[in-house]
C-alpha cells in the first residue's frame, strides 16, 4: 500500500502545484488591501458592485482593493469567508452583510484585532467602523412620491405596496411618499401597504385585483424590486399603458420592456457601483486615520456630500445621496 | 483491512498536501498560528453534523439524516428563546451559559429521538422522514424566533466556548475531537457500535439475530441529533446570534464530508477518524482557495473533483490498479477489498 500510495499523492502533489503557480500569482503583495465581501457572487446586483471595486482599483493603485462572496446566498458561508481573510491578514473589510446579526461576533473579532470594518444595507450593524447607505429613506420615499404625483397631475387614486409590513425600509418609503402626497389634496390614497412578498405574479394578481376595484385608479407607488413589474405587467395587459402612473423601485434591465412600453412610469434605485466604490474610499479614509466628517466628499458620484451621524453601535451612519430615478429617456446610461 | 488503511492514509496525505500548497502560495502565512486556529475553529460545526450523517448512513437501509442543520438552528432558536425568558444574561453569565447549553442539547436530542421514532417505529424511509423533519424543524424555529435573528449574546462561558483557546487550540475544537473519540470509542468498544456495522451490513439478518433493531435506530438518530444540538451551541457561541436559516448549504457539505470519508452510503462501514479528516480537508481547501482569492465557484468545483476522485478509489479500487503495474509490491492492496454484499 505504501508505494502506490506514494505514487497516488506525487500526483495530487504535482496537481496541486500547478493551483499554487496560478494562485501564487494572484497573492504577492504588500499594498494595504481592502476586501469586499458580498452577500453572493454571479448575480447581477454584485456583478454590477465588482465593476465598482475594479473601477476604483484602477483609480487607486496604492491599495489592493478585491471583491469576493459565497456561491451560495448563506450568512454562514458569508461569514467563513471573512473569518479566512481575516486570518489572511486583509487591512480592512467592506461587507454587505447577509445577515447582519449573524456576523457581529466575527466582525468584533475583526475589529479587535485592527482591521477596519465598512458596511453597507446595515443600518443595524453594532461591529462596524462605518455603515454606508445610499441615500436617506425617508428622501427615497419622498422622491418617488414627487415622481408619482407629477405624472398623475396631482390629482386622483392612488395605492402603494411594499414587499412586507415588516419590512422597515419599505414601510419608511412608503410612510413618506404619504406625508409627501398630503400636499397634494386631490390625491386619494385607497388600501394602502398591500403586501408583495417580493413576487412579481402575485403582485401581478393584487394589482388586477386593484384595476378592477378601482377602475379609475391614476397610480402605484411599490417597494420592492419585483413589484414594478407585477404591476407593470397588470397594467400593459389592461392596455392602461401611459394612463395609470407606476413609481417604484426596480432594476433597469429587467424593467427595460416595460419602460419601453410605458407601463412603468419610472424606477428607482441605487447603484451598487457606486456603493462598491464609496465603501472602499470609506475604508481607505479609516485605513489613513483620517476623520469622516459630516457633508465631506467621498469621491464618489451620489457620495459628494455626506452626511455621517453616529451609528447604533461605536461606528459611524454615513448616509450619501445615491438615489437614481430613471425613466425611458434616461435608463439606458445604467442598464445593469 | 486494507481499504481502511487506504482511506485513512489518503486522506492525511491530502490533508498534508493542502497545508504545504497553503505555506507556498502565502509564503507561510496559511500555517500562521492565527489561521491555523482559525481553521480549527470553522470546523467543529459542519464536523459535528457530518458525524451525525456518518452514523445514520452506518444504520443502513438508505439511513441518512437531512434534518442536521435545521435541528441545530432550532436548538440554539429555542434555548436562546427559553433561557433568556427565565435567566437574565447579564446578572448570572455561567448560569445562563449552562442553560442554554443544557436546553440546546435537549433538543437537539428531542428531535432526534423523534427521527428514531419515525423510522423505527411507523418505518418511514430516513430520507423521506427527515426531509419532513428538516421542514418542521426549521418551521418551528420561524415560528418561535417570529422570523428574526434571536440573540444569545456572549456571557463569559459560552464566549469563552466560541473564542477562546486551551494551549493554544480553540475551545470548540477540543469539544468537538473529545466528542468524536466518545463516539468513536463507543461505536468500537461498545455492543452498540457492533449492531449498528451489523445492521446496516444486512437488516434482515440483525432482526433475525436478535439485534434491538429499533433500540439501534432509535439511539443512532437520537445520537446524530445532540450531536445537532451541540453544533446549534457552537454557532450560537460563536455568532453572538442564533436564526433559522443559517448553514442552508451545511446540509450538502455534511453529506459530501461523510461520503468523502468512506463512509459507505449502503450502510455497514464508517469511521470517525475519517470524516474528521475529511471535514479538516475541505475546511483546508475552502480556506485555501479564499487565501488563493480564487471564486468560491471554484470552492465548489474543487470539492467536486475530490468527492469524484475518492468514489472512483472506492469503487475501482485504484490503489491496487496501480499497484499491479509496480511488479514487487504487496500483493494485500491488490485484493479487491469492496466487492460489498
Amino acid at each position: 500500500m505504501t508505494s502506490n500510495m506514494k505514487k497516488l499523492l506525487a500526483g495530487s502533489a504535482l496537481a496541486a502545484a500547478l493551483v499554487a503557480s496560478f494562485a501564487g500569482a494572484l497573492y504577492a503583495q504588500d499594498k494595504p488591501v481592502i476586501a469586499t465581501v458580498v452577500k453572493i457572487s454571479g448575480i447581477p446586483w454584485f456583478d454590477r458592485m465588482n465593476t465598482g471595486v475594479e473601477a476604483y482599483q484602477k483609480a487607486n493603485s496604492d491599495v489592493v482593493a478585491t471583491q469576493s462572496g459565497p456561491a451560495t446566498a448563506d450568512a454562514a458561508q458569508q461569514l467563513q469567508i471573512i473569518q479566512d481573510l481575516i486570518a489572511k491578514g486583509v487591512n480592512a473589510l467592506a461587507v454587505v452583510p447577509m445577515d447582519p446579526a449573524v456576523l457581529e461576533g466575527t466582525l468584533k473579532r475583526a475589529m479587535d484585532r485592527g482591521i477596519v470594518v465598512v458596511t453597507h444595507e446595515a443600518d443595524n450593524q453594532t461591529n462596524t467602523n462605518a455603515d454606508v447607505e445610499a441615500f436617506d429613506n425617508a428622501d427615497y420615499g419622498k422622491a418617488l412620491n414627487v415622481r408619482l404625483a407629477e405624472c398623475m397631475g396631482n390629482k386622483g387614486k392612488w395605492t402603494t405596496f411594499v414587499g412586507s409590513l415588516g419590512s422597515r425600509t419599505h414601510m419608511q418609503w412608503v410612510g413618506a411618499g404619504e406625508e409627501n402626497a398630503k400636499q397634494h389634496p386631490d390625491m386619494e390614497l385607497v388600501d394602502p401597504n398591500n403586501e408583495s412578498f417580493d413576487d412579481a405574479n402575485a403582485t401581478y394578481e393584487k394589482a388586477k385585483e386593484i384595476l378592477r376595484k378601482h377602475p379609475d385608479i391614476k397610480g402605484f407607488q411599490t417597494s420592492a424590486g419585483n413589484d414594478v413589474l407585477g404591476v407593470g405587467r397588470a397594467i400593459d395587459e389592461a392596455g392602461l399603458s401611459g394612463k395609470v402612473c407606476l413609481v417604484g423601485t426596480g432594476l433597469p434591465n429587467p424593467s427595460a420592456d416595460l419602460l419601453e412600453s410605458g407601463a412603468i412610469t419610472a424606477i428607482g434605485f441605487w447603484d451598487p457601483q457606486k456603493a462598491g466604490m464609496a465603501m472602499n474610499a470609506l475604508a481607505k479614509l479609516l485605513l489613513e486615520k483620517k476623520e469622516v466628517t459630516d457633508g465631506m466628499d467621498l469621491g464618489v458620484e451620489g457620495y459628494n456630500k455626506v452626511s455621517v451621524k453616529k451609528g447604533p453601535g461605536t461606528g459611524l451612519l454615513v448616509v450619501g445621496n445615491g438615489m437614481v430615478l430613471a425613466d425611458k429617456a434616461n435608463y439606458k446610461e445604467h442598464l445593469f | 483491512m486494507a481499504r481502511t488503511g487506504a482511506q485513512l492514509a489518503m486522506l492525511l496525505g491530502i490533508n498534508a498536501v493542502l497545508l504545504v500548497v497553503g505555506a507556498l502560495i502565502s509564503q507561510g502565512s496559511f500555517l500562521s498560528l492565527f489561521n491555523l486556529q482559525s481553521m480549527a475553529s470553522q470546523v467543529p460545526e459542519i464536523g459535528l453534523l457530518a458525524i451525525g450523517v456518518m452514523l445514520a448512513m452506518c444504520a443502513g437501509n438508505g439511513g441518512i439524516d437531512l434534518s442536521g442543520i435545521a435541528l441545530a438552528n432550532l436548538s440554539g432558536v429555542v434555548s436562546a428563546v427559553i433561557v433568556s425568558s427565565m435567566i437574565s444574561a447579564s446578572d448570572s453569565e455561567t448560569a445562563y451559559s449552562l442553560a442554554f447549553i443544557l436546553v440546546a442539547v435537549l433538543a437537539g436530542l428531542a428531535g432526534g429521538v423523534i427521527n428514531g421514532l419515525l423510522i423505527s417505529r411507523l418505518n418511514i424511509t430516513p430520507i423521506l422522514c427527515t426531509l419532513g423533519t428538516q421542514m418542521a424543524f426549521t418551521g418551528l424555529a420561524v415560528v418561535v424566533s417570529a422570523g428574526k435573528a434571536v440573540t444569545v449574546g456572549s456571557p463569559a462561558l459560552l464566549s469563552s466556548l466560541g473564542n477562546d483557546m486551551v494551549a493554544g487550540i480553540p475551545i470548540s475544537f477540543v469539544l468537538f475531537i473529545v466528542v468524536a473519540g466518545l463516539i468513536a470509542a463507543a461505536l468500537k468498544f461498545t455492543p452498540y457500535g457492533l449492531w449498528l456495522m451489523l445492521m446496516g451490513t444486512n437488516q434482515k439478518a440483525a432482526v433475525y439475530a436478535g439485534f434491538p433493531k429499533n433500540g439501534v435506530l432509535i439511539a443512532t438518530y437520537a445520537l446524530s441529533g445532540t450531536l445537532s444540538g451541540l453544533a446549534g451551541v457552537i454557532i450560537a457561541a460563536r455568532n453572538v446570534n442564533v436564526k433559522f436559516d443559517y448553514g442552508s448549504s451545511y446540509l450538502l457539505i455534511a453529506i459530501l464530508i461523510a461520503v468523502m470519508a468512506g463512509v459507505r452510503p449502503e450502510g455497514g462501514y464508517g469511521r470517525v477518524i475519517c470524516v474528521v479528516l475529511s471535514a479538516i480537508a475541505l475546511q483546508l481547501m475552502s480556506s485555501l482557495l479564499n487565501f488563493g482569492g480564487l471564486s468560491n465557484f471554484v470552492r465548489d468545483l474543487a470539492w467536486g473533483a475530490l468527492l469524484l476522485t475518492f468514489l472512483a478509489v472506492g469503487r475501482y479500487n485504484l490503489t491496487s490498479f496501480i499497484a499491479l503495474k509496480t511488479p514487487g509490491t504487496s500483493n494485500s492492496s491488490a485484493t479487491p477489498s469492496r466487492t460489498g454484499p
